[in-house]
């Protein structure tokens, strides 16, 4: 019984910690100020 | 004592082994996409080509022509397509600026590329436009899926505003990274003018009626990173033409543009790094943490187990101090 209880325990934290992480998902900025080049860059 | 450590290892073991599944088919395919306010620059160049001189209206060899590409991601824009859309969405502003030998500009087409950030289909919505042409892509543009695989994908031509196949040619190793080559041929096509014309007075409209037309063919060559999607060296060998009408000189047709366009070396070599380090994150997700993870997680459970089994054999769970039984006397 105890055994069972430590494996639903992994599988819960490991089930909220990814669904933590995804639903915290990656942030979206800023839209650069850089403009629409009409020279050509020295360099990338 | 050890039984406790043995329950706390079982506990890590499930932890790690359901994180690995989790992590590739559930976190990678919602963390992985492109972000929305992505900025890059490219540029090509097409050495000893040949280029209409609009006021002599004769075609001429060059010694460089210079394509420069930018995208930049609109944030706003993605924000406001999302909220119809439901689903993370990138707006690319694109601008393809051509500059002849002299510096001066040959030709500006602006574009707008909507895309899901995940899987980089084609979303459509209101701006979505080449040279401001609306136009409706029925395929990819720029860059290939996060896993490419070994098929033919649809390819959107900004030139001819159509999407047809690009094909799979094959695997090959380009400066040390494995890479998918792809192939696109469009065959002579009647395209528009561009908006934006190097002489002036000259405009689409005043060229139409002249009954000028302008053609277009090319072969597309892209060497695409599959774990990342991202296309790390293109080609193109390209010829347009102006045909029939007055403009001509009773000439039947007169070269516009013909040259074979190539990536400039410092924007490969950049590129190249780039998608070197971009394929690492992607192979974290993919591939280094759900092993590493699986690995992890079947040597903790053989650990718990095996501390389980010292615990039950026999012997070693008697107290070490028992006493000894007392005799019995008849």
């Amino acid at each position: 019984m105890r055994a069972l209880i430590a494996a639903a325990t992994g599988l819960a934290v490991a089930l909220a910690l990814v669904l933590a992480i995804t639903a915290m998902g990656l942030p979206d900025g800023r839209t650069s100020p850089k403009p629409l080049l009409t020279t050509v860059p020295a360099h990338p | 004592m050890r039984r406790k450590a043995g329950l706390v290892l079982l506990a890590l073991a499930v932890f790690f082994a359901a994180l690995s599944p989790l992590l590739r088919w559930y976190a990678f395919p919602r963390l992985a996409k492109v972000p929305p306010n992505q900025y890059q620059d490219m540029v090509l160049e097409a050495k000893g080509a040949t280029l209409l001189d609009y006021g002599t209206m004769q075609a001429r060899k060059v010694s460089k022509v210079t394509i420069v590409q930018t995208l930049k991601g609109n944030v706003e824009a993605s924000k406001k397509v999302e909220r119809t859309a439901g689903r993370d969405v990138v707006v690319w502003d694109g601008l393809s600026y051509v500059q002849g030998p002299d510096g001066k500009t040959v030709s500006e087409i602006p574009e707008r590329y909507i895309f899901d950030a995940h899987s980089q289909e084609p979303v459509h919505a209101t701006g979505e436009m080449v040279d401001g042409d609306p136009v409706r892509r029925d395929g990819i543009e720029f860059k290939w899926p996060f896993l490419t695989e070994k098929r033919d994908y649809e390819y959107f031509d900004a030139q001819a505003r159509a999407t047809s196949p690009i094909r799979y040619q094959g695997t090959q190793n380009f400066r040390g990274l494995t890479v998918y080559y792809f192939e696109q041929t469009v065959p002579w096509t009647k395209v528009p003018f561009p908006k934006s014309l190097p002489v002036e007075g000259i405009t689409p409209e005043s060229v139409a009626k002249t009954g000028t037309t302008r053609w277009y063919t090319t072969v597309r060559k892209f060497w695409v990173e599959p774990v990342t999607g991202a296309p790390v060296y293109g080609e193109e060998i390209h010829k347009e033409e102006l045909r029939g009408g007055t403009l001509l000189g009773g000439r039947d047709r007169v070269t516009a543009f013909a040259g074979h366009v190539k990536m400039r070396e410092d924007y490969i070599e950049h590129t190249v790094s780039l998608v070197k380090q971009n394929r690492t994150v992607v192979l974290l997700l993919t591939s280094y943490l759900p092993w590493g993870f699986l690995s992890l997680g079947i040597l903790l459970l053989v650990l718990s187990l095996y501390l389980e089994a010292r615990d039950r054999r026999p012997g070693r769970s008697a107290p070490a101090n028992a006493a000894e039984p007392e005799p019995v006397s008849a």
